[in-house]
Parts: structure tokens; C-alpha cells; sequence
């Protein structure tokens, strides 16, 4: 029997959480990065799910969640380059990839 | 069924790592495990082709694109401590809120499955034929404009990591050598 479409969200919650906690407790810029990669994840089963529930309608909508699942790795990639290009800048200007210490920009 | 429950044991279980590792290349590797546990239950899901593409491109380029920054920039363990005491608490009471929200929205709207081979005709294992027919109909705009922002993606990174470079050492330094050399007094 197939699994039920609840399960595959539940797990992506939980992912999408676990990211979450990740963005907002980690200090290092890195880590931050990772986390922000394990939430596009979450996103990306859950839309996945969510196409093949969607098959019920017969025609192209189903497949229309794995076209944007497409999308959002192209996206993703774009900004793991720039992303990671900036904390190279980043670091080569101050030698530390601490998030909380990045406060200039606060008057 | 059995299945899902490896799969999501060995996804939760690396996220987990994730979060609290203390070394950046345990949580990149962690990562890892992370996403071929995705890529496992895309295929579970009838999108073989969103899998392959998983293991390739996230798990391969963008896993590598990682570590080898990790490993550029030398980070330093980090105390796990955040800056305020209440934050990491706070912080985990708050995710677990969300995850039993969606959980609760979820199960309470359940709706049954369609049949196996409704799904098995409607997706056709999510091949790339059909994958690529979405791309070129429904999302045409949505594809051209990728092609723009990795174009500008890969522009922006490149003069991003030069433009600290080369004013420092002009002519034979390699292009990793100048942050060695300040990374060191850290």
C-alpha cells in the first residue's frame, strides 16, 4: 500500500522545523547556510507530496509541483554560489563568520 | 510503509545532526545524509527524474561547493552558546509549535489518495520527458528567468571573491593564498 500523502508533509514539517531552529540558534554563517538548505528540502518534499496527491485531477496540475520543485533547485544553486561568495568577502574582511557580530549596518 | 519510516528516521536523524553538530563538516556531511534520504523518498513518490537531479546536483554540486568553502575558510568550533540565554529554548518550543500546527492542519484534512494507477499514469514516474514538457508550457517565464539569475549568479560570485583579491597581491598569488594569510591570526 502507498504511503499516505499526511506522512511525507508531517516529515517535511519536521524538517522545515529542525531548519528553522537551525537559522535562529547557530552563530556561524555556515551553519545558517545549511539550515536555510535543509528548509528549501522541506519545501521541496512537501511539493512533491503534494503532485502525486494531486494526480487526482488527471491532467498537467499534477505534475506542475515537480516542474516548480525544478524551479526552486536552480534557484537554490544561484544562491548557494552568491551566498557563499559573499562569506568568502566576509571573512577575508574581518576573519570570523559570526552572524551575531555582522552589526554594522544598525545605526 | 516500513520504508517511509527508515526514510524519515535517516532524514530527521541528519537534521538533527545539522542543528547541533559542532563541527561544519559533521553538519555538511549530515546534510548529506540528509538529502539522498530526500532523494530516496522522491523516488517513493513517483519523481524519478527529481531524484536523480537531488543526488546530482544537491547532494554532488552544491554539498561540494559547501565543504570546499568550510575548508577555504578554516572555520573555528563554535560555542554552541547563542548570545542570549533564552533564544535556544525559545527557539525549540517555537518549531515544535509549527511542526504540531501543519501536523494538526494536515491530519485534519486529509483527503484519500488517489488510486495507484491513476498516480502511475497522471506522473509517469516523473520522468524527464514530462518534467521537461511543465518546463517549456506552463513555467517558460519562470525557466527564462532562472537562466537570468544563474547567469547573475555566477557573475556575482566571481566578482565577489576577486574584487577582495586583487588589489592585495597582484600578480602571481593563487587565489586561495590571501586568506590563508589572514585567516591565520584568528
Amino acid at each position: 500500500m502507498s504511503v499516505p500523502t499526511e506522512y511525507y508533509v508531517v516529515l517535511s514539517a519536521v524538517l522545515f522545523g529542525l531548519g528553522a531552529v537551525g537559522v535562529v540558534t547557530r552563530r556561524s554563517a555556515i551553519m545558517v547556510f545549511l539550515s536555510v538548505e535543509l528548509m528549501l528540502n522541506a519545501a521541496n518534499l512537501a511539493m512533491v507530496a503534494y503532485a502525486r496527491h494531486w494526480s487526482i485531477t488527471g491532467g498537467t496540475h499534477a505534475l506542475q509541483g515537480q516542474g516548480a520543485v525544478f524551479i526552486v533547485l536552480a534557484v537554490a544553486a544561484a544562491e548557494v554560489a552568491v551566498g557563499l561568495g559573499i562569506l568568502v568577502a566576509i571573512f577575508r574582511n574581518r576573519a570570523s563568520t559570526d552572524v551575531d557580530e555582522l552589526s554594522e549596518v544598525r545605526a | 510503509m516500513i520504508g517511509f519510516f527508515v526514510i524519515a528516521a535517516f532524514a530527521v536523524a541528519g537534521a538533527i545532526m545539522v542543528v547541533t553538530a559542532r563541527q561544519p563538516i559533521h553538519a555538511a556531511l549530515a546534510l548529506v545524509a540528509t538529502l539522498l534520504a530526500v532523494a530516496v523518498a522522491y523516488i517513493t513518490l513517483d519523481a524519478h527524474f527529481l531524484a536523480a537531479i537531488q543526488v546530482i546536483v544537491y547532494a554532488g554540486a552544491i554539498m561540494v561547493l559547501f565543504l570546499f568553502v568550510i575548508m577555504l575558510l578554516n572555520v573555528e568550533r563554535q560555542p554552541l552558546a547563542a548570545r542570549w540565554s533564552w533564544l535556544r529554548p525559545t527557539a525549540y518550543g517555537v518549531g515544535l509549535l509549527a511542526l504540531v500546527a501543519v501536523a494538526a492542519v494536515v491530519i485534519d484534512q486529509r483527503r484519500a489518495l488517489p488510486e495507484a494507477a491513476v498516480v502511475a499514469e497522471v506522473l509517469q514516474g516523473g520522468s524527464a520527458e514530462r518534467i521537461g514538457t511543465i518546463l517549456f508550457s506552463d513555467y517558460l517565464l519562470a525557466f527564462h528567468l532562472v537562466a537570468v539569475l544563474l547567469l547573475t549568479g555566477i557573475i556575482g560570485a566571481v566578482s565577489l571573491v576577486q574584487r577582495a583579491a586583487a588589489p592585495e597581491r597582484p600578480a602571481a598569488a593563487g587565489a586561495s593564498e590571501p586568506v590563508a594569510a589572514e585567516g591565520e591570526p584568528a
